[in-house]
């Protein structure tokens, strides 16, 4: 007799793969069948190697080689951060890359610097590609998006006397622009470890070329990167935003 | 003839990338407004604003938030209804305005003649006049591509399918489960112009809502120019009669005083 489906909580058919992983093979596949010595695709896989994408065909629970980190995943704050740690005494990831560390154009905030109290995460636009080079020359897509802005929350915004469209300066420890505000509450107040913290958004598309024109807004963020891929760390970084 | 052809467009699914407007405005070569030189409108993420001669299509951002992160962004693609009962197409003094062989409401560029009546006669307000062309121009359901069989450049952009092309009477079908299954889910769905006996006739570009329609800008009760015509004829008839009455009445009035000064009307000349 087999368990009842997990999800659905009813008896299933005998002879059936159930549960909430869905194997790659057909579903009637036995756990006790035996590759064809000479098959081809599927037919050379084991009962016991039901997912294609692994090279044993097993699950896994973790990456046992090929990372710099790891192997179980976890919580490391990011280089720039208004807090501690909540999880541990490591405050970020041992082994994550820092660009030209020490140079006067890579100056790094520290933990909880007052200087820069605000987390700041930046983003693509659907209607802008990459830095903008090409998209804002399009009139078509210049139009839909035609200036440089940063998203920030009524809260922060009633704080610094910043009403929708006033011109703003954003400033990190690298640099510093202006922007159009756009007051929102799809962004607002975070509440970690016991700390009340502005979140602010803007996206980086923006240069002074082209027909819709802005600040760049990667003046801002750290030369800091991801250990494996070096993914570079704009979605959490410090700054600070007050009234042009 | 072909069946009637529209539009239903599943609003929850909408994800405001503004394909529609871009492949919109591609395929029927529409100029950006100011050359694409613009200001940001402090709106959402909505810069153009409106439909007008120039924006056959646009998505409209409504941000209904009660606190920070506490609520929901809708979007909506909207567009010309191709209305049964059109009201641009009744007051058009040129013609230019037709029903196509697909049920879609069509203004003819080189028959137009700019007059703008179709302007103040849409109820949705989604004519205005072409800067280039100097005519009203508004969304054609892309007929050019219908007619060599393939689907507007809306539709066929739209990555999510919120905008769905096809026969009228399978796009209600489609429409109607949809609205069931959102309904099984909680969420409050009605359909906008999905009915033949509603207003206007029904709308061959009708929408899924999750909100009311002024939320989205649409009228409740969307209506004709001609609504005014028995109360603009009643009371044109009434004028008339009181004016003729009144200058039967003066007219009897100077005939009397010319008889009590005594004259004939020879006497006067």
């Amino acid at each position: 007799m087999n368990p009842p489906d997990p999800k659905t909580k009813k008896p299933v058919p005998k002879g059936k793969w159930v549960g909430y992983d869905v194997p790659d093979f057909a579903v009637t596949k036995a756990p006790d069948a035996q590759p064809k010595p000479d098959g081809i695709g599927l037919d050379a896989l084991s009962g016991t190697q039901p997912f294609i994408m692994r090279a044993d065909g097993r699950g896994w629970l973790f990456v046992p080689a090929g990372l710099v980190d790891g192997p179980l995943p976890t919580h490391y704050e990011p280089h720039e951060s208004p807090i501690q740690n909540p999880l541990y005494k490591q405050q970020t990831s041992p082994v994550h890359k820092v660009w030209a560390p020490g140079k006067p154009y890579n100056k790094l905030a520290a933990v909880g610097d007052p200087k820069f109290p605000y987390v700041i995460s930046t983003y693509r636009l659907t209607e802008h590609y990459l830095a903008g080079a090409m998209s804002r020359w399009l009139p078509w897509l210049a139009e839909l998006q035609p200036e440089l802005f940063i998203e920030l929350g009524h809260d922060l915004a009633k704080e610094k006397g910043i009403k929708n469209l006033d011109w703003v300066v954003v400033s990190s420890p690298r640099g510093h622009i202006r922007a159009k505000a756009l007051v929102t509450h799809r962004i607002g107040v975070m509440h970690i470890a016991g700390k009340r913290i502005h979140h602010v958004g803007m996206p980086w598309h923006w240069g002074w070329m082209g027909l819709s024109t802005g600040d760049v807004v990667n003046d801002l963020t750290s030369w800091v990167g991801d250990p494996n891929v070096s993914i570079h760390e704009g979605k959490a970084f410090v700054c600070n935003v007050e009234k042009a | 003839m072909p069946e009637p052809m529209g539009f239903f467009t599943d609003t929850t699914v909408c994800i405001g990338c503004k394909a529609c407007e871009v492949a919109c405005k591609e395929w029927n070569q529409l100029p950006a407004e100011n050359g694409g030189v613009g200001e940001l409108s402090g709106d959402s993420y909505d810069n153009t604003r409106k439909l007008d001669g120039i924006h056959w299509r646009h998505v409209r951002f409504i941000e209904q938030f009660k606190a920070p992160y506490d609520g929901r962004w809708l979007m909506m693609s909207d567009v010309c209804k191709h209305c049964v009962q059109a009201g641009c197409l009744e007051v058009c003094p040129t013609g230019a305005i037709i029903r196509t062989d697909f049920d879609t409401v069509v203004i003819q560029s080189d028959v137009c003649n700019g007059c703008r009546a179709c302007i103040a006669a849409c109820p949705f307000g989604v004519i205005d006049v072409n800067p280039v062309s100097g005519t009203a121009q508004k969304c054609t359901l892309c007929y050019d591509r219908l007619k060599v069989g393939l689907e507007p450049a809306c539709s066929k952009a739209c990555p999510t399918d919120s905008i769905q092309f096809g026969s009228i009477a399978e796009l209600r079908t489609r429409a109607h489960k949809r609205v069931d299954q959102l309904k099984a889910q909680g969420v409050k769905a009605e359909l906008y112009g999905a009915d033949p006996d509603g207003a206007l006739g029904g709308l061959n570009s009708f929408y899924l809502l999750i909100d009311e329609p002024e939320v989205y800008g649409l009228p409740r009760h969307p209506q004709l120019p001609s609504r005014n015509l028995t109360k603009s004829a009643t009371f044109s008839a009434a004028s008339a009669a009181v004016l003729g009455v009144l200058a039967l009445v003066g007219l009897r009035k100077r005939r009397m005083d010319e008889q009590s000064r005594g004259g004939g009307g020879a006497g006067n000349v």
